[in-house]
């Protein structure tokens, strides 16, 4: 990404979105809104002392709400182009209030509150959608208490507590230990205020939830006994039909992290069949279970309860041992599936692109990468559930068919 | 119906194999011989032992959990009375609860007899010969028979419960001494010829009287009338509507309130109400416009609430027992002073259960409770 956002020939427009488009393969008119970051990205050096300034905090997205941000911030470190942006649904000076710390601390001025969105016209012989995918929305499937249960996370917040750069630096911390620390720095100030207003019971509350709260933080830091769920809203006819294609490789891949991460880590993954196809990934799932003690389970988890201690108690049918079994676990990872992403519809009204059943870009086996209108092409998980490697591979593949386009400025060549 | 034709009707042959149904299974947690996933797996594959002699048949609940979380929507409760309605032919049947009166009841029901079944309302509201609106008051007599003096179980609570609501949103309903069993339990038992008869009685009766909306409480009187007669008698000339979706309604539109009532309540979601008829948030609705009312939810609520533990009064056994007795702890557990239950089947069943335990735990009908709640 970092080599994409540094070559002389490829102009990135990020936090922009089309609206609107026609014209024909070899000449496309596009029209792109640009977004105001509130910021003049020919200025910032994204040195980030504004950040540390600005007083208002919000939940940090990326790390999917396990810390904060600020209100002017950087999606990510590794992001491109590397500026920073200003929240307008948060920001006090936007908002009509008083503060501007940014503007006074930004030494190279890049700080603009009156900055507007702006339009941008282009004019392309070819246009290549990857508008990538969303996680699906566990909340949908209510036995498995995803957002009622906080121990029970997506993958992908799994990945970000296994990062260095995430939440919790890489450490395994229950996500109730999380919110609970978090808890644990307001409440004294709340008891204060209850002995200041002299509300008796409140404070007696208040002071039994923060033993309560110690008392947990301090017992079930780290997690480590895991519980993997796969096909969550994939291969299941009542949300996706389809199978997601990378869970499998995934669940085992954030399994086998977690135990290098904590040695004592001991994980369990459930699954209907474990699709590992792909050059090296039989050899993979074989290792998880042989180098880091991952237990693969045949039976799709029924439902997820929670005991007093909030560990999440998993129920299945071992349907190898034909047993219907209860364990219980540090924390529930679910292997959410690929979903369409939300703004599809949109981008292929405007472009004029035909979706398949399943809210993808319809392309077809022969032609992998077209759409159906020619000069335009479709790469990644915009298309169907891909994983990496494929990802990668189809970029290169629709980088190269319009290349072909604009070298032969539309009209087919011979092969 | 044969096996094939069955398999092919219920979706069975998606069949993924996962074990969702097993896992998720009120019987199969505490019965591990008895496994929807393996009694499709039988019908599909080996069919070295005959699927309609198979005595788990009789066992499932047909509450439907299996059902709405099976990844391939195979209609679970479906495919199990497919096989009843088969085994009955071939004259096998499970073990009827209560030695069978029930059952025996609703036979002689579908002869002609004279029944009195409006002499109660009479005595406590106001009914009408002829009108729009019927209320079906289903079985709930019949049960007080068997109930009353054994238990001080006082089943008649439910539909005077429900007279009462709908006298004071001004409905005068009518109620007729020829009204049937809907047939629901025949149904479930496999007993589809004495069903259709039942069906036909009360369609015959409530089209002659000419209503047009059929109002319930019972909520397997009103799924069975609503997805089950159609198909047996045709299109039915009246809409049958729940009184829980009727009364969310006027309190909505500000035309019921309610007195104070200081309680802390949970609420078991009947199967056929809930997961199968999607009513699941009037009751609560209803109970939370009681003033001082605190509802608490269980552990299984909603879409996942646990049965009552035995249906249709069939195969009533200790595995049932056990799945009230857990139902009743999770109440306890979330510091319900009452459980209010709107089946008149569920409240029976766990009220069995709740004579074994030492709990001061109440079970209550919602009709009841709203009726006694409401503000004339």
């Amino acid at each position: 990404m970092l080599d994409v956002g540094r070559h002389p020939k490829i102009n990135v427009l990020a936090y922009s979105e089309v609206v609107d488009f026609n014209g024909e393969i070899g000449n496309f008119n596009v029209k792109v809104r640009r977004k105001p970051r509130y910021i003049d990205a020919s200025r910032c050096t994204a040195c980030g002392a504004c950040a540390e300034k600005c007083p208002t905090k919000v939940p940090n997205e990326f790390n999917f709400g396990f810390d904060d941000r600020k209100a002017i911030y950087k999606d990510y470190a590794q992001g491109i182009p590397s500026v920073f942006t200003i929240d307008p649904d948060h920001c006090k000076v936007i908002l009509g209030g008083k503060c501007g710390v940014c503007q006074k601390v930004c030494q190279a001025k890049a700080v603009d509150y009156e900055q507007k969105e702006s339009f941008v016209d282009l004019n392309v012989a070819s246009v290549i959608v990857s508008t990538g995918y969303e996680l699906f929305d566990a909340t949908q499937i209510p036995e498995y208490g995803y957002g009622r249960m906080p121990n029970v996370i997506s993958s992908l917040e799994m990945e970000r507590l296994l990062s260095a750069g995430g939440p919790t630096r890489g450490h395994l911390s229950r996500p109730s230990v999380i919110y609970g620390e978090k808890r644990l720095k307001e409440l004294p100030k709340l008891i204060k205020k209850a002995e200041k207003d002299q509300k008796e019971d409140q404070k007696q509350i208040l002071e039994q939830e923060m033993k309560r709260i110690e008392e947990q933080v301090h017992k079930y830091h780290t997690a480590k006994k895991l519980a993997f769920i796969q096909c969550v809203g994939s291969r299941d006819f009542r949300f996706h039909k389809y199978c997601s294609n990378y869970c499998c490789m995934h669940s085992i891949k954030e399994a086998i992290i977690a135990r290098e991460h904590e040695h004592e880590t001991e994980s369990y993954i459930f699954y209907m069949d474990l699709r590992t196809v792909g050059k090296g990934f039989e050899e993979y799932k074989v290792r998880g279970a042989e180098v880091s003690g991952l237990k693969y389970i045949r039976g799709r988890v029924a439902e997820i309860l929670q005991d007093e201690e909030m560990n999440p108690v998993v129920y299945y049918e071992d349907t190898e041992k034909r047993q219907v079994v209860g364990m219980t676990f540090d924390m529930v990872i679910l292997a959410n599936a690929c979903s369409p992403s939300k703004g599809i519809r949109n981008i292929s009204e405007l472009l004029g692109l035909e979706l398949d059943e399943n809210q993808f870009v319809r392309t077809s086996p022969n032609n992998p990468l077209d759409t159906n209108v020619p000069g335009i092409f479709s790469c990644g998980c915009a298309q169907g559930p891909l994983d990496i490697p494929e990802s990668v591979a189809q970029a290169s593949s629709a980088a190269a068919r319009a290349a072909e386009v604009v070298m032969t400025e539309g009209l087919p060549i011979a092969v | 119906m044969n096996l094939p034709d069955i398999v092919d009707r219920t979706g069975a042959y998606y069949c993924l194999d996962c074990g969702i149904c097993t896992g998720s299974c009120p019987v199969s947690r505490i019965f591990p011989d008895f496994s929807p996933r393996l009694m499709v797996e039988k019908v599909l594959v080996d069919q070295e032992e005959n699927p309609l002699e198979d005595i788990n048949v009789w066992a499932c609940l047909s509450c439907g959990q299996c059902s709405v979380r099976c990844p391939s929507e195979i209609d679970y409760p479906e495919f199990v009375r497919l096989i009843r309605e088969e085994a009955v032919l071939q004259g096998k049947t499970g073990t009827p609860a209560h030695r069978g009166l029930f059952q025996t009841i609703m036979r002689m029901q579908t002869m002609d007899v004279k029944q009195s079944k409006t002499e109660w309302a009479r005595e406590i509201g106001n009914i009408s010969t002829s009108g729009d609106v019927y209320f079906f008051v289903g079985c709930a007599p019949f049960f007080d028979v068997e109930f009353h003096d054994d238990w001080g179980l006082d089943m008649m609570d439910s539909p005077r419960g429900s007279l009462k609501l709908l006298n004071a949103v001004g409905i005068d309903p009518v109620i007729h001494d020829d009204e049937r069993c809907c047939g629901h339990d025949l149904f479930w038992n496999g007993d589809t010829e004495n069903f259709v008869k039942l069906a036909r009685k009360n369609v015959e009766l409530i089209r002659s009287l000419g209503c047009k909306q059929v109002v319930f409480s019972c909520p397997e009187g009103y799924m069975t009338f609503k997805n089950r007669y159609p198909e047996f008698v045709g299109e039915l000339g009246f809409e049958p509507i729940h009184l829980y979706e009727l009364l969310t309604r006027e309190a909505n539109s500000g035309k019921i309130k309610f007195e104070p009532l200081e309680t802390r309540l949970t609420y078991h979601d009947p199967c056929r109400l809930g997961r199968q008829a999607g009513i699941l948030e009037e009751p609560r609705e209803l109970l939370k416009a009681i003033p001082g009312v605190e509802l608490t939810e269980m552990e299984h609520n909603r879409q996942s609430g646990i049965c009552c533990g035995t249906s249709a009064w069939m195969n009533c056994s200790a595995c049932s027992k056990s799945i009230q007795k857990k139902r009743i702890e999770e109440a306890i557990s979330v510091g319900a002073e009452t459980l209010v239950t709107a089946c008149p089947k569920c409240r029976a069943h766990l009220s069995c259960a709740l004579r074994d335990m030492e709990t001061p735990l109440q079970i209550r009908d919602l009709n009841e409770i709203l009726a006694q709640a409401i503000k004339l």
